[in-house]
């Protein structure tokens, strides 16, 4: 059986980024160990893949196949969500951005008319 | 100067004769225009020129418009300096974000009164004298201009009342028409309205806002001008249906 092996080497690479983007300052401990974990669990259920079944049964599902493919989906499902939210929460910043530097350009550019009204008054 | 007042279903309807004089009165001075524009550069130059003339003072956002719209808006403000006041989005963001913006600088050059203008030549400048009515006689905080529905395309027509009833169900407020470009706010009502639609879903978020905070509204007739290209512009199916999404969106913001 190969796919354990190949599962196991792309949880490992998994890690390796993980911990690059942490170093680089790119990632947060919190994720860190979120994405740790998540592929530690991906190494452990593709070479013990019977154990899932202990879990299947505790929630009720026949096969333990078919609990992590739920999971799995579920857990997608959640980070489209998170995705979401988070281009939300961006655009809105970027809004507030664009909108504060329109602002404050006109104020700049209408104390310099006043300035050199001003001037050319006293001149 | 024979104004009377209707009631038209539950709202005041102010209707009066109008006369341009070019001089604007008191309250006009301190009346700020507000016009937001995206790709408007065969409109643009022509509304701010209508608007100077009667002497209002005029607060232009260009919303990141990829055409020569704000070299056109540049341009009328050298000859202008006093009167035009210009925003730029260096990025578009769309309706609601210009208007707030607008309104934001209006606000901060001390005005007392704003109308929100459409740069797409479908309002007439001369409502403008019609929505300030309402603020000289402290009968209300936000005025809406209201199109005649018997003079729009049958398509346009349809989506508009759909957008009221759409207003009416999510936000439990009846108004004669929901979308209109054309609107009067005083100061007070400027500060209260906490606008977070970027587009064009702000009409309605308008209309949420004067209901939450028991603002004054009455509705004014206004004429619309249909030309080719201002049908073109503004609300069309998708993006109704994108308002529509947003108010959906905004029950479940409530919980």
């Amino acid at each position: 059986m190969i796919y354990p092996y190949i599962a196991g080497l792309i949880a490992l690479i998994g890690i390796i980024l993980t911990i690059i983007r942490f170093r680089e300052g790119r990632t947060s401990p919190r994720m860190l160990l979120f994405w740790i974990i998540i592929w530690i669990m991906v190494i452990l259920i593709s070479f013990f893949p019977q154990e899932t079944t202990i879990f299947a049964n505790i929630v009720g599902i026949g096969r333990g196949l078919d609990f992590i493919l739920i999971l799995g989906l579920i857990g997608c499902y959640y980070l489209i969500f998170k995705i979401y939210t988070m281009m939300e929460r961006l655009e809105s910043n970027i809004t507030q951005l664009v909108r504060e530097i329109a602002i404050k350009n006109e104020k700049i550019e209408s104390l310099i008319e006043e300035i050199e009204i001003s001037s050319s008054k006293k001149e | 100067m024979g104004n009377s007042n209707i009631i038209a279903g539950d709202r005041k309807v102010v209707q009066s004769t109008r006369k341009h004089t070019g001089h604007p009165s008191k309250v006009s001075q301190k009346t700020f225009i507000v016009v937001p524009a995206y790709d408007e550069e065969k409109t643009v130059g022509r509304v701010l020129n209508h608007l100077i003339k009667r002497g209002y003072q005029v607060v232009v956002v260009d919303d990141g418009s990829s055409d020569n719209t704000y070299s056109i808006i540049s341009k009328t403000r050298k000859d202008y300096p006093k009167q035009i006041f210009v925003c730029q989005h260096l990025i578009n963001q769309g309706l609601g974000a210009a208007l707030k913006t607008g309104m934001d600088c209006a606000l901060n050059h001390g005005a007392e009164y704003m109308v929100t203008f459409d740069a797409d030549c479908q309002h007439d400048p001369e409502d403008i004298k019609t929505m300030l009515i309402p603020f000289k006689k402290n009968q209300a905080d936000v005025v809406l201009g209201v199109r005649n529905f018997d003079h729009m395309p049958l398509f346009k027509k349809m989506g508009n009342q759909i957008m009221n009833t759409l207003t009416f169900i999510f936000y439990r407020e009846k108004v004669s028409d929901s979308q209109s470009g054309l609107r009067a706010l005083n100061k007070k009502s400027a500060r209260l309205l906490r606008l977070d639609y970027r587009g064009y879903g702000v009409s309605s978020e308008i209309i949420r806002e004067i209901k939450n905070h028991k603002l004054k509204m009455v509705e004014v007739p206004i004429k619309t001008i249909y030309t080719d290209y201002s049908l073109s512009k503004g609300t069309n199916t998708s993006i109704g249906l994108e308002i529509l999404f947003k108010m959906i969106l905004d029950v479940f913001k409530r919980f």
